[in-house]
């Protein structure tokens, strides 16, 4: 058991024992539980966000450049053989994911990395 | 002459390695290194041959630092991106 729920259960019984709370009436605090949830699946929208914010990152992109699902990343964004390589190593890093090396000489937009991220169903 | 898709797949194991360094000191040196050589290899003009064989040795020693970086815990830095989720 954590040192702080110890700690928590042991005021919480001080306070019971003192009369400070009725039982019935007494509810517990909230702040005493804790929910957790994961993280939101993966759609088009949040993957394609993502990319956006990572591209828009990358030094070798003008800032201002249109980033859409249907630029292409050698025509329109004037990137190289090894820049493109770089960006999906980048996207690998982001999603967790391993994008095996015909797949990566097959996506050629951003369009179709996003189809490609969405279909991994690791990726997170 | 290697080919280029035989230099590309290259410089993706070379990224690849570089980035599981724990460390981030060594993760940036490497990852910075790989890319300023390639670079370098994509302007050079000749006989790519040997720059080949080098790099496939060096690929090897990256690989095994790698893996003993992965063996030790580092701190991380306050300029360290942390993961959103």
């Amino acid at each position: 058991m954590f040192p702080a729920s110890r700690f928590g259960c042991r005021a919480l019984a001080m306070a019971a024992r003192q009369g400070v709370m009725n039982p019935t009436t007494h509810r517990w605090p909230v702040s005493c539980l804790r929910f957790y949830s994961s993280a939101p699946t993966l759609t088009r929208e949040i993957v394609m966000e993502r990319i956006t914010e990572m591209l828009e990152c990358y030094n070798k992109i003008k800032p201002g450049t249109p980033l859409t699902e249907k630029t292409s990343f050698a025509k329109d964004l004037g990137l190289d053989s090894l820049d493109s390589v770089e960006i999906m190593m980048e996207l690998e890093y982001e999603f967790s994911i391993h994008i095996a090396d015909q797949d990566q000489d097959s996506i050629k937009t951003i369009g179709q990395a996003v189809d490609y991220i969405v279909k991994q169903r690791d990726a997170c | 002459m290697a080919s280029a898709q035989e230099i590309l797949s290259l410089y993706r194991q070379f990224l690849r390695y570089s980035r599981q360094f724990e460390n981030y000191n060594f993760r940036e040196y490497f990852l910075r290194r790989s890319r300023e050589e390639f670079r370098k290899l994509k302007e050079f003009d000749g006989d790519t041959s040997a720059i080949i064989e080098k790099a496939k040795k060096e690929l090897g020693v990256l690989r095994r630092q790698s893996k003993i970086s992965q063996m030790y815990h580092f701190d991380k830095l306050v300029v360290e991106k942390v993961k959103k989720h």
